[in-house]
């Protein structure tokens, strides 16, 4: 019977304007999409594989140990993900790269060793064209979609009701429950098909062009990704359905849809991130070097009075050099860690109590299987804490296995002077991993299914009650 | 007789439950979004008053005239009226650096006052947007049944059995309809109005007052335009069912997707390099010249060596800094001298140091000033041209000509912002002046201070001020006459399909 149902459902569907104008709007911008993708992606991948190699090579240009240890690691990319197309997640307002480098002069001779730096990004300080919003599967699902799936379900039980059909199908021995189910089916496969084929089109398009490699992993991302976007589709269904039967006439029940979806999908992102972001004051950029020029005016002066009294002990100047040259870099790297912590929280809170809204929540998880967005920004922002590790650990293992050196770490003379091949310094790798991404994506997906969970149950309960 | 049928319209439409819900919706999210706003606009206020007292700092602690010359800092103080449409007010560069030896422009800006650029993460909205939104949805639901459902009804046939001329109909339906619209519109405002006035840190004049009537007028405006586009739908489909997805559809297509698909759909590979390098050579040839020439002057005069500083004190407290940028063609060459203690065996060079700058710093004036001729065309050329080309294909959608309206009459558009970049200008040439007056570049506080530091206290002031009110209305006149202009199509054509259908 629920075949019945979803059958005629979707050949009243098939044949109405709405299904014309949706196939036709969903091909256009999944094709819009695909195009700017082949033509932008060779382009991005070409300039961070570039700036990999240049940074990787001023690396192994180095050869002494302690030019090595000063001078630090240098640019680390962030690597693009070939995913791009599915959801840019703001990317643009993320930095692509951190660095390492040596900036604090503690003294006339002395400079405190690399530490890591976080960049901020600024693309729109020049840029005068005006603000658009990237047309990504994010974009199409999120707000093209979601308005589809309202303006297919707004009527689809209050105008049954209103010309009375709906009475003729419940006077047949025909459950309740499955009526619901039988539209709920229709709905979604008539709003599926071309859904599906748009993107089927817009991956033709994309796997088709010379320049782009997917890759195998790649796919079991845009499965999951597909049917993350069908089960935010189901929200909204559920959604048209409940308001729909819980509303006399379907002028009433489009307008509460409408405003519903304007409110949760349009404003609350932003409105209440823009309210949750307030509670917190992160450092400015002024207190920031306010407080660095402070801290390496203290240590200077720490490190002149004690040179005083060091005068005619080499030996003595030697242990104090490599101490202040780890406190420097210590406290350079310290301070720019809690900018980060701060602005990272600051970023956190906005982003979960903008859950609320289900766009968001279709959104972030898109962002973490796609490798776009601020979750995969922390990752790579992980991945640089571990490297330069590694990058400190070397220079320690490198210095302990020459017998000739004094192992004192700071100073040239106190280190290491036997050349290092330059194949043996670490290089920076940015990987992401699927599983990590699916701890990540939990609260999201489990908030997404209970949304739908409790409006579907709350629909069923309505629809059981209602008179028809 | 047209008294009559606006009155039933109008009752018609007051008593209805899409009403009072969007008035209600609008009314929160209008409230919510202001208050969210007017914080945003102090914090950033505060941003500004703390940035103009650190410059004022640094300038007092600068000794000679040509180390104060890198601290002459301005800023852009936030715009009131960002509130109702921020346009490019909260993004573009808002502090930069004036100095005599280039001239600024939009792309030697910074940023002060950022606590977290990661923000950019969430679009910020503004009141403008929400109108955007909510008020074309709400005109095009008032409109889509207003013909079609009395015709499906048969109240129309009804009514036109009187003796009413269907073009006194279509009136009363549009007068009724825009003055039941008009109800949270203006509530809007009234409320968004109180909040900033009950606001303690802000103060609303006049000229703002008749740039919130003007945003007011656009709305009008660009209201009436989606209320007509669901009346045209709604007098060419025979059902209502059909009107309302059309109309839903043409609602998302122009206010969703239109806006953002059609920038890069327009978008030209055409790269930017080739007007740029050869622009670039051009200045560094200006410069180049100058520095020859320098160079010639150091070379013949009495003090041996090519030395910029004439070695005076050795070198100490000296910078020479050529600056350069391709990719905004900044090129300049700084030389701030801040010595503070002159050994006595370099008496005798003073004259001639002075005698050096007084040649060439007026010379490094010269070659910014024509190095700027061709900056200006340049970047005229690589970056205004697309920007205002983009913002002509964004009008075709009513959304684009609204917002660029109401940013005209906030002043936060491109052209507004360019107006403090043309102020900056005008401060570089009065401090120039100022400099001369003072007969500073061969004053011996040029460079040193050991007799005495500058006194910084009668030296010309920044100050920015919007321009005029009529300058802005002058900005929004075409955009509103275009929204006029859609507005009468639109009519004329409701008029012509209405006056040939059959009811």
């Amino acid at each position: 019977m629920i075949w019945h149902i979803t059958k005629r459902e979707l050949y009243d569907n098939l044949n109405s304007l709405r299904f014309a104008l949706t196939t036709v709007l969903l091909f256009v911008l999944m094709l819009i999409n695909a195009v700017i993708h082949v033509q932008e992606h060779p382009e991005r991948m070409q300039k961070y594989h570039d700036a990999t190699t240049a940074s990787v090579s001023a690396l192994r240009s180095r050869t002494d140990l302690f030019g090595i240890a000063q001078e630090g690691p240098g640019n680390l990319y962030k690597k693009p993900s070939s995913l791009y197309f599915c959801e840019e997640g703001g990317d643009i307002f993320l930095p692509d790269y951190a660095y390492g480098i040596s900036r604090v002069q503690i003294a006339n001779n002395l400079r405190a060793f690399w530490s890591l730096y976080y960049p901020g990004a600024f693309p729109n300080v020049f840029n005068i064209r005006p603000d658009t919003v990237k047309v990504d599967w994010g974009f199409v699902i999120g707000y093209v979609l979601s308005l589809i799936a309202i303006l297919f379900t707004f009527d689809s039980i209050s105008s049954e009701r209103e010309r009375g059909t709906l009475r003729l199908m419940l006077a047949n021995s025909v459950p309740r429950h499955t009526v619901l189910i039988g539209k709920f089916l229709g709905a979604l496969v008539s709003i599926s098909i071309p859904f599906t084929l748009a993107i089927l089109m817009n991956l033709l398009v994309i796997s088709m062009s010379r320049d782009i490699d997917l890759g195998t992993d790649v796919w079991i991302r845009l499965c999951i990704i597909f049917i993350i976007s069908i089960l935010y589709l189901c929200l909204f269904i559920a959604l048209g359905l409940f308001v729909s039967s819980s509303v006399q006439n379907s002028v009433a029940s489009l307008v509460i849809l409408l405003l519903t979806w304007c409110v949760f999908v349009v404003f609350v992102p932003s409105t209440l991130a823009s309210i949750a972001s307030g509670f917190s004051n992160p450092m400015t950029y002024d207190e920031y070097f306010k407080r660095r020029n402070q801290d390496i005016k203290d240590l200077t002066e720490e490190y002149v009075a004690l040179l005083q009294e060091t005068r005619g002990l080499p030996n003595k100047k030697i242990q104090i050099d490599s101490e202040y040259v780890a406190k420097g870099t210590e406290q350079e790297e310290r301070l720019a860690q809690e900018q980060l912590t701060q602005q990272i929280a600051q970023i956190q809170l906005a982003r979960s109590v903008t859950r609320i809204s289900p766009v968001t929540l279709m959104q972030h998880l898109l962002e973490v299987f796609v490798g776009t967005g601020f979750e995969r920004h922390q990752q790579f922002l992980e991945n640089v804490q571990r490297y330069a590790r590694e990058y400190r650990e070397f220079v320690v293992d490198m210095d302990r296995a020459d017998p000739d050196s004094l192992h004192i770490i700071g100073v040239r003379e106190g280190m290491s002077k036997k050349p290092i091949s330059p194949e043996s310094i670490p290089t920076f790798e940015d990987t992401i991993s699927l599983s990590r991404d699916f701890n990540t994506a939990t609260i999201d997906l489990f908030l997404l299914i209970l949304f739908f969970v409790v409006l579907m149950s709350g629909t069923y309960l309505r629809f059981i009650r209602v008179e028809v | 007789m047209l008294s009559t049928l606006i009155r039933r319209e109008l009752l018609d439409n007051l008593m209805t439950f899409r009403f009072i819900a969007t008035v209600v919706i609008m009314l929160l999210l209008v409230v919510a979004n202001t208050f969210v706003l007017i914080k945003d606009y102090d914090r950033r206020l505060a941003s500004y008053n703390a940035a103009v007292n650190a410059n004022h700092e640094r300038m007092q602690e600068r000794t000679t005239y040509s180390s104060v010359s890198i601290s002459w800092d301005v800023v852009r103080p936030p715009n009131l009226l960002s509130i109702f449409n921020v346009g490019l007010d909260k993004r573009l560069s808002n502090e930069i650096f004036v100095f005599y030896g280039f001239v600024p422009t939009l792309w030697d800006g910074q940023v002060h006052g950022s606590t977290n650029p990661l923000l950019n993460l969430f679009s910020s909205i503004d009141i403008v947007f929400i109108f955007e939104v909510v008020l074309s949805l709400m005109a095009l639901i008032f409109a889509y049944d207003a013909l079609a459902g009395e015709r499906e009804r048969g109240t129309l046939r009804l009514v036109l059995t009187h003796p009413v001329s269907r073009a006194k109909i279509l009136l009363a339906k549009y007068i009724s309809a825009m003055m039941c619209l008009l109800v949270p519109l203006l509530m809007s405002f009234l409320l968004v109005v109180i909040l900033l006035t009950t606001s303690p840190i802000v103060s609303l004049k006049v000229d703002d007052f008749l740039r919130i009537g003007g945003i007011v007028l656009s709305s009008i405006a660009y209201l009436s335009i989606f209320y007509l586009i669901g009346l045209l739908i709604s007098v060419i489909t025979r059902r209502t069912s059909t009107a309302l997805m059309l109309a839903m559809f043409v609602w998302g297509f122009l206010v969703l997707v239109y806006p953002n698909v059609i920038l890069v759909a327009i978008t030209s590979a055409e790269s930017s390099q080739e007007r740029l390098v050869p622009a670039f050579n051009q200045i560094e040839q200006i410069w180049e010249e100058f520095d020859r020439e320098r160079k010639d002057y150091l070379a013949n005069d009495p003090i041996p060596g090519e030395d910029s500083h004439l070695g005076v004190a050795g070198g100490s407290g000296f910078d020479e800094i050529w600056h350069k940028a391709k990719s905004t063609l900044l090129y300049t060459y700084l030389a701030i001298s801040y010595v503070n203690k002159l050994d006595d065996e370099f008496e005798p060079r003073v004259p001639h140091v002075q005698n050096y700058y007084r040649t060439i710093v007026p010379k490094t004036i010269d070659a910014a000033e024509r190095a700027w001729l061709v900056r200006k065309q340049a970047l005229e050329s690589v970056f205004f041209r697309p920007a205002i080309v983009d913002r002509i294909f964004l009008r075709f959608s009513p959304v684009g000509m609204y917002d660029a309206a109401t940013q005209a009459w906030a002043g936060t558009d491109l052209f507004g912002l360019r107006d403090f970049y043309e102020a900056t200008r005008k401060y570089r040439r009065t401090l120039i002046d100022y400099l001369y007056d003072k007969n500073a570049f061969g004053d011996r506080k040029w460079f040193s201070s050991d007799k005495g530091a500058v006194d910084w206290d009668s030296s010309p002031q920044f100050s920015f001020q919007r321009s005029d009110v009529h300058v802005s209305a002058k900005r929004a006149l075409p955009d509103l006459l275009l929204m006029l202009m859609v507005n009468l199509i639109l009519f004329w054509g409701i008029f012509f399909v209405f006056h040939r259908s059959e009811v």
